[in-house]
């Protein structure tokens, strides 16, 4: 009876269906904190990377001299692609056109662009998290249900039925739910923890995308002559 | 400006998932078997039997008495076996014994015979050669005294011639006739001692021949007896270390069948008073309604005192639990549980033992 009721043995006796539940449960459950842990780095690094470029930004440096440092733009991310995406056009505009207004149109329309891809980079994934929070419940609770079926189904060939003979079907029924579960709960929490971390860094970006913006604007309201400074 | 390498690969955090589900499922394996481990509490009531004492004691001396008999019958194996040997070994010992002093006996005779031969042989030559001394002595005697004889009658006819010179015709014939008688009468004499000398020879030589075997007789005579002695002590001391072994044996036997029986007949007692034990537990824990509100570690004794033929004689409170309706719910148990007519299927022997004993009445952890 005790080795009847172990977990590896009640796995590998449960019926297919039941089986391929777990299956899939386990895979989306390893699945998920992969991209706990990705996220996880990916989020950290994208913090630091903003709080060093914040550092850079604010030191006086020469816009000019930060644009020339940083490189292309496949290789950057965050504040600093957006610095380096509004700061181009801003060039670009500045020799084509006189009105201030459209430089500072162009400017802003091309940061946006800039963040919206910050965006889809930092919540990547995260859709995937949440699909396993959600949905990994009721794919366990499918296994039980299907496995007290079956233990059902089998109880109605028996002669008697007592509580042993139930037991391991039911038994290894709920293991299904709980292997939902176990897939669900990190995957909600890391979720909710995860999309935090990369709205809140989002924000810091459109903060500094606004701090950016009003920094281009109050040159061309400053500047009598238009030229790059 | 910062680093640029900012892509995170998956490797790392696949390598940490897959780690991660490893060691949960390895910790669920180990962990699972300890906790199924731990026994279920079934039983609803646990009344236990205090003076079980008498009966696990029995028990334990049986088991007790089954090993010490078990250890004892081993050593007196040995004992015997170490006997037998030690027997064996004597007997050998005794058999060799006897055969080397038989050896020794028979190279003994044939020596004795051989120096006896010998002796005898020597003595007789012994005998031949003293005889021969004695009668070459005897002889010489004789001749020199034959000589001094003559030399005496040489002497005498000297004298006698000068005698004769003197007195010629004095006694010439007279004097012959003298000096021849004395030489007559010398001459017998002589020839007297010698026979003498020869017939005492003949006899000493006789007694000394006789004495020797009389001797040797003696000896041999006191040899055989010494043999047969050694040859009848030795049987008798194989005979004696055979009865000693024999009744070793016996002795063992008689120690290996009693303890054995004393074994198996503790065990049937205390195997048939388990069982009325458990009977009569089983009958008091469904007659036991326990009251509500008693707490966890209430217990209480009963003392309850069987008829001989297994009825209710008394049930009396021995310790109390300090809750008068749970002490009240076990007597009424062990009321309306009694009578335990199993009492009269135990040996004889222990009846008298369970026709008094004690009841723990403890409540089991229902909620």
């Amino acid at each position: 009876m005790n080795d009847s009721m172990s977990i590896p043995h009640l796995i590998i006796n449960a019926s297919g269906v039941v089986q391929i539940v777990m299956l899939i449960l386990m895979i989306g459950s390893i699945l998920s904190w992969v991209v706990i842990f990705q996220r996880t780095f990916v989020l950290r690094r994208a913090r630091k990377a903003h709080r060093a470029f914040e550092d850079r930004f604010w030191s006086g440096v020469d816009l000019n001299d930060l644009y020339r440092e940083t490189p292309a733009e496949q290789d950057t991310q965050g504040a600093e692609h957006v610095f380096r995406a509004g700061f181009r056009e801003f060039n670009r505009l500045l020799a084509k056109t006189r009105s201030p207004q459209a430089i500072l149109e162009g400017v802003q329309r091309s940061m946006r662009v800039a963040w919206s891809r910050e965006e889809d980079r930092l919540s990547l994934h995260l859709v995937f998290l949440a699909t396993v929070a959600s949905a990994s419940p009721y794919i366990g609770l499918f296994g039980t249900v299907w496995g007290i079926m079956g233990s059902f189904q089998s109880l109605s060939m028996a002669q008697q039925a007592t509580l042993s003979t139930v037991a391991p079907w039911i038994a290894e029924a709920l293991i299904a739910t709980a292997m939902g579960l176990f897939a669900a709960i990190p995957a909600v929490i890391f979720y909710n923890r995860l999309s935090a971390e990369s709205s809140r860094l989002l924000g810091k970006y459109e903060d500094f995308a606004e701090e950016f913006h009003s920094i281009l604007h109050r040159n061309l309201q400053g500047r009598s002559d238009p030229g790059a400074d | 400006m910062a680093r640029h390498d900012r892509r995170v690969g998956y490797g790392l955090p696949v390598v940490l998932a897959v780690a991660l589900h490893l060691a949960i499922l390895v910790a669920s394996v180990i962990r699972f078997p300890e906790r199924e481990i731990e026994p279920p509490s079934t039983s609803i009531v646990q009344a236990t039997l205090v003076s079980t004492e008498t009966t696990t004691d029995r028990a334990q001396r049986a088991e007790e008495a089954r090993t010490r008999a078990a250890a004892r019958q081993d050593e007196e194996e040995a004992a015997a076996r170490a006997a037998e040997e030690d027997a064996r070994q004597a007997d050998a010992e005794a058999n060799e014994a006897v055969e080397e002093a038989a050896r020794q006996a028979a190279t003994e005779a044939e020596r004795q015979r051989q120096a006896e031969a010998e002796a005898r042989e020597a003595a007789r030559r012994a005998a031949e050669e003293e005889a021969a001394r004695r009668a070459e002595q005897a002889e010489q005697q004789a001749r020199e005294r034959e000589e001094q004889a003559e030399r005496r009658r040489q002497e005498e006819a000297e004298r006698q011639r000068q005698a004769e010179a003197e007195a010629e015709r004095q006694a010439e014939a007279e004097a012959e006739r003298q000096a021849e008688a004395e030489a007559e009468r010398q001459r017998q004499a002589e020839a007297e001692r010698q026979r003498q000398a020869e017939a005492e020879a003949e006899s000493q030589r006789q007694a000394e021949a006789e004495a020797e075997r009389q001797r040797q007789a003696e000896a041999e005579a006191e040899r055989q007896r010494q043999a047969e002695a050694e040859a009848e002590r030795q049987r008798q001391a194989e005979e004696q270390a055979r009865r000693e072994r024999e009744r070793q044996e016996a002795e063992m036997q008689r120690l290996i069948q009693e303890s054995e029986e004393r074994a198996a007949n503790a065990r049937q007692a205390s195997e048939a008073a388990n069982s009325f034990i458990n009977l009569v537990r089983r009958a008091v824990e469904q007659a036991w309604v326990i009251p509500p509100n008693v707490p966890d570690g209430a217990t209480a004794d009963i003392l309850v005192r069987l008829g001989p033929s297994g009825e209710l004689f008394a049930a009396t409170i021995e310790q109390s639990s300090g809750y008068s309706a749970f002490d009240r719910s076990a007597i009424q148990a062990v009321e309306a549980a009694a009578p335990f007519a199993e009492l009269r299927q135990l040996p004889a022997s222990v009846q008298r033992d369970y026709r008094q004993f004690n009841l723990r009445f403890r409540p089991g952890d229902i909620r």
